[in-house]
């Protein structure tokens, strides 16, 4: 029975981190800023998810929908609100950092604000619930562990359609290589970085939504222990790449929940609380050994210089 | 006895002196080198979780205190032992809080090269990333290695300012004092520093790397090292802060407490501006110390805990003071190294005109770029004929 729950772990763990690496290199591409708040998108998706089911009584699953839009509402509104007018008076990467963090805590904030207004006026759990009894179950395995690979695929196709199939996702690539070029051709830049925030944080948010269906929910949840993740699973897939994006998170997922449930197995439950410490480690790692990530690596050049020694 | 109003100035001081040493500590990174150390807090709890660990078990064992018993589950009674016995020694109380604040500082140098090192040479965002992730991760260890400060229990530190009391001064204000002395001499450290051609060095870094680096520069060397110094400060500031409240707990060095309002001061007094900085850590510690002050008589008039106030505000403050006044209350200036107060660049340019030689070569260089700018202004004075034919 513990081997089923060590690969179902996994199979959530990395899809959920996929989807949530997803939306950072995406932004992370066209702004040209890491964005600290992303973790806390996911966390808007979970209060989402607690409206949904708990205030409303409705299916887990429906708040999928809603996840998204709130999700991609908040990631817009943190660009168009803050980050777009600092870019035009010309702030640095460093500020637009800053800023994020900023923004975090600011959202973080209304988050705790809100989940006190949830307790007092719904007298719902609003602080470390889980929604674990509401899913579904199929073949004695939890739903989440069918759907969220469902979702990643889904994301991932019907990313690859925005981006290869569609005019609108060729002037996104297009502004990802060259905004100023691609501005003097006509495409509208600002509406492709718009968009890539609302894509962004909807998928975040997406992801948000189901989080408290295999962890305990609360308000920090994205920011204290998925954000560190994420970094890590975009900086081992290569920050350049959405490919290494789902890679990455993938990988991070997969190192991430296997190492410690089979820790935990040999050396005992108390190994569980320093999971955090994997996705750092592997983060140091890659930014000694590739600092471009996976993706990055320039294989063609890796094999001649293999070849001659 | 203290007034009210006596305990406000001197918890007020108390908050101000650790958290300006951590405000000069990031703006040493940031304000200066450009090096965003989103986990200032890795410093800070790394300082503070040896004043929890160090001066507690060298008493003990020296003292013979407790013996065969466990330090972190008979804390307290420990704890009370040790400060019975050294609240009537000043000088062993002066010397074991000198010998932590100096393992504190080499840990937390320690901490610092160990997530430098690594990402030091790539992009500053990468540096951004990684000391985050690293700054949470020593809050994990924290939690759920109780060897190391009791876990969920937390620690009690031994008090080195009891023995005030004997002389007859109030622990509290003989504490404060000693820390705003530390936090005075950091201060001026960090301004001979960064008022030295290090400092020149680290603007450079901060604004052009590549120029660096042709001037034959280490880039990467300066900025760890201002990383390690940085941290060491930091580390410094949260022992004092741990033998102020006499005890460490891993939740009271949360991300947002030691790494986002040092930030906010930082940038709200004037990055890379030594007195932006003391203002900027003494408006905002006034500010919060009056919301949390009036919080209580606030609390029938909000519908949520208050708590959140002050970190919904302070996130909303700083987004605004990036938008609309990025430079802070006392913007940076020019340093002034030469002794009669003028900028480096004014004095040489006065300097190659009253030198005879100079003087020539500043003219030959006149004459070249006004030749130049003829030559521009020819060019673009042909444009549109060539247009109209």
């Amino acid at each position: 029975m513990v081997d089923v729950y060590i690969i179902t772990d996994a199979v959530v763990t990395s899809s959920l981190l996929a989807l949530l690496t997803i939306g950072l290199s995406l932004t992370y591409l066209t702004t040209r800023v890491p964005n600290f708040a992303h973790g806390t998108f996911a966390s808007v998706g979970i209060y989402v998810g607690v409206v949904v089911t708990e205030v409303m009584g409705l299916n887990v699953y429906l708040g999928l929908i809603p996840g998204f839009f709130v999700g991609a509402l908040v990631a817009v509104a943190q660009y168009l609100l803050f980050l777009r007018p600092m870019t035009r008076r010309n702030a640095n990467v460093t500020t637009l950092m800053v800023a994020t963090v900023a923004f975090d805590i600011f959202l973080i904030a209304i988050l705790n604000i809100f989940a006190d207004y949830l307790s007092n006026a719904f007298h719902v759990e609003a602080r470390y619930f889980q929604f674990f009894s509401l899913d579904f179950t199929l073949f004695g395995i939890k739903g989440l562990v069918f759907v969220a690979p469902i979702l990643v695929v889904g994301v991932v196709v019907g990313l690859y359609l925005l981006l290869n199939r569609t005019k609108f996702g060729i002037a996104m690539r297009a502004t990802i290589e060259n905004p100023p070029l691609a501005g003097t051709i006509g495409i509208n830049t600002d509406m492709v970085y718009i968009a890539s925030w609302f894509l962004a944080g909807g998928i975040a948010g997406l992801a948000g939504s189901v989080i408290p269906l295999w962890y305990i929910g609360n308000t920090n949840v994205g920011s204290d222990f998925f954000l560190i993740s994420i970094f890590a699973a975009a900086v081992v897939g290569g920050v350049y790449s959405i490919n290494g994006a789902i890679l990455g998170g993938l990988i991070i997922g997969l190192a991430q929940s296997v190492i410690i449930d089979v820790l935990a197995l040999y050396i005992g439950a108390w190994i569980i609380p320093y999971q955090p410490i994997i996705p750092l480690i592997a983060m140091i790692v890659t930014l000694l050994l590739a600092p471009n990530g996976i993706t990055g690596i320039n294989y063609s050049g890796l094999k001649k210089k293999l070849r001659r020694n | 006895m203290l007034t009210t109003a006596d305990l406000f100035i001197l918890n007020l001081l108390a908050t101000f002196a650790p958290y300006l040493i951590v405000a000069v500590s990031i703006n040493l990174e940031y304000g200066y080198a450009g090096v965003p150390n989103f986990g200032k807090v890795l410093a800070v709890a790394g300082g503070a979780f040896m004043a929890g660990v160090i001066p507690g078990r060298i008493l003990a064992s020296t003292l013979g205190i407790g013996k065969g018993m466990d330090f972190i589950k008979s804390n307290v009674p420990i704890i009370t032992q040790i400060n019975g016995v050294i609240s009537s020694n000043a000088i062993s109380s002066l010397q074991i809080f000198i010998i932590t604040l100096i393992i504190a500082a080499i840990v937390g140098a320690l901490l610092g090269l160990a997530v430098a090192y690594p990402v030091a040479r790539l992009r500053s965002d990468y540096l951004g990333m990684t000391f985050l992730a690293a700054g949470q991760v020593i809050l994990v260890i924290g939690n759920n290695y109780s060897p190391l400060v009791g876990g969920t229990q937390g620690v009690n530190v031994p008090d080195p300012f009891q023995w005030a009391s004997s002389f007859g001064i109030n622990r509290d204000i003989l504490a404060v004092i000693i820390m705003m002395i530390i936090a005075v001499v950091i201060f001026l450290y960090a301004r001979r520093l960064t008022h030295s051609p290090l400092g020149r060095m680290l603007r450079a870094v901060r604004d052009d790397e590549n120029s660096v680096l042709a001037l034959g520069k280490d880039v990467q060397k300066t900025r760890i090292n201002i990383i390690i110094i940085a941290s060491a400060l930091a580390a410094i500031a949260g022992a004092l802060y741990a033998f102020y409240t006499a005890n460490v707990f891993y939740a009271s060095f949360s991300r947002a407490s030691w790494t986002f309002w040092p930030w906010v001061m930082v940038i709200l007094g004037g990055a890379a501006n030594d007195w932006g900085v003391v203002a900027g850590t003494f408006i905002f510690v006034a500010v919060r110390q009056t919301i949390t002050f009036f919080s209580s008589d606030l609390a029938p008039f909000i519908p949520f805990n208050p708590v959140w106030l002050d970190t919904l505000l302070l996130g909303l403050a700083l987004l605004l003071i990036l938008i609309y006044r990025p430079e802070g209350l006392i913007p940076e200036k020019p340093i002034k190294t030469i002794k009669d107060g003028r900028p480096p660049g004014e004095v040489a340019e006065e300097d190659a005109k009253s030198e005879p030689g100079g003087g020539k070569a500043m003219d030959k260089a006149q004459s070249l770029a006004s030749r130049l700018k003829d030559l521009f202004t020819e060019k673009k004075k042909d444009e549109p004929t060539k247009e109209s034919s």
